[in-house]
């Protein structure tokens, strides 16, 4: 056995901070064997491309990410064993880990993980959901680098509290595309290698893109929308429309687990019956950045829409 | 598409009231339907096993609506949650 990594989500927590544990193991590289039986569920790009194949197997699951890495994950989603396959470096199982493992993982501890980036607005928790290419990530690092703080780029997690719902810090990095990169970072600032199947750079939380490393209460979620517009909207969302969408940004490992799909459908009605969703739509300019993030800003923290 | 005289809903389908309305879930497929008042009447009525002559009588007696169009409006709604896995025939 190599590279034993024993991590914990949010170990550079403070104390207070709400943390789940997740151990993960990565082993050494080794061909992809054959998987007898047919995947449960899969996820395919786009392009067509075959991503991820989801088995069962005799612990709990088995993901293949083909000609990248298998990932072991128990059922109760609390210990992950990383495969890569020949030639693929550490850099880039820890990146498949990290942002498509890691929240599968935590959805079969029933939390509630969402495709999302958030940021720390005064104390608030803002959280940007949409397809890919919408520019959550880009939003989270325009915010980062100009005052405030992300508290994730992807995989948000949501957990309850007796104060309501917070959103809880994952890994502190941001994956960018090199434009985004381009124009919203400065030199110097700190990256994780390269990985072998995006273009996307990891930046690391550092000095030039900061970091929140505590939960914040969830008080908006935005739905990224792409209509080509010359000007920032923002207008509310129903509370169904906002079950729906949640649905569409879910993080789930097992899609056939009644109990678990049960509880997953009964937190997004919960949270949707709160008055935080809103539609957002922008010019896709990095020039109006700073006219967007002013928008957001002046609509969380307006007494117009007080939450609580 | 003809609808059959009794329905009921899947195991797979689970349903949760939200603001208004009524949100279905399909989870063998992840279909999401949304329900508004009326609809969330006839699916709370289809939960409880009854016909749509019943059902359709009952939203009468709650909802101002013309019986024709609200036949045609059941009929609509029925045919779409048949088509999407929601309900089936019992």
């Amino acid at each position: 056995m190599t590279n034993r990594i024993e991590t914990l989500l949010g170990a550079h927590l403070s104390p207070c901070s709400i943390t789940m544990p997740v151990r993960y193991t990565e082993l050494s590289a080794r061909p992809q064997a054959a998987i007898s039986g047919n995947p449960f569920h899969q996820w395919v790009l786009p392009n067509g491309q075959l991503w991820t194949l989801f088995f069962r197997n005799q612990n709990g699951y088995l993901l293949r990410f083909p000609d990248l890495a298998d990932f072991e994950i128990d059922l109760s989603g609390t210990d992950v064993i990383g495969l890569p396959a020949l030639g693929i470096a550490t850099a880039t199982v820890e990146h498949l880990y990290l942002n498509q493992v890691l929240p599968l993982a935590l959805s079969r501890q029933n939390r509630l993980v969402l495709h999302g980036s958030a940021v720390d607005i005064q104390g608030m928790g803002v959280a940007f959901l949409g397809e890919s290419g919408r520019g959550k990530s880009t939003l989270a690092a325009s915010f980062a680098t100009t005052g405030k703080q992300f508290l994730t780029d992807d995989g948000l997690q949501l957990h309850w509290t007796s104060d309501g719902c917070r959103i809880v810090p994952s890994h502190p990095s941001v994956r960018l595309w090199a434009d985004s990169e381009a124009a919203l970072l400065t030199a110097g600032t700190e990256r994780a290698p390269d990985v072998k199947f995006t273009s996307k750079a990891r930046i690391l939380a550092g000095r030039n893109v900061a970091f929140c490393n505590e939960s914040r209460p969830l008080r908006r979620v935005f739905f990224l929308c792409s209509n080509n517009v010359s000007e920032v909207t923002i207008e509310s969302v129903r509370p169904a429309e906002a079950v729906a969408e949640m649905v569409k940004h879910s993080f789930l490992l097992d899609t056939q687990a009644r109990d678990l799909l049960a509880q997953h459908f009964d937190h997004l009605a919960r949270l949707a019956e709160h008055p935080i969703f809103f539609w957002i739509d922008f010019p896709r300019r990095y020039c109006d950045l700073p006219i967007v993030r002013d928008a957001i800003i002046r609509h969380t923290t307006s007494t117009q829409y007080k939450t609580r | 598409m003809d609808i059959p005289s009794r329905l009921k809903i899947p195991p797979e389908v689970m349903s949760r009231h939200v603001g208004e309305e009524t949100v279905l879930l399909n989870l063998a497929s992840g279909t999401y339907f949304g329900l508004n008042l009326v609809g969330a009447r006839v699916w709370q009525l289809l939960s409880a096993g009854e016909s749509m002559p019943t059902i359709c009588e009952i939203i009468l007696t709650e909802f101002d609506v013309r019986a024709e169009s609200l036949q045609n409006d059941v009929i609509r709604l029925l045919q779409a949650l048949l088509e999407q896995g929601l309900v089936v025939a019992d």
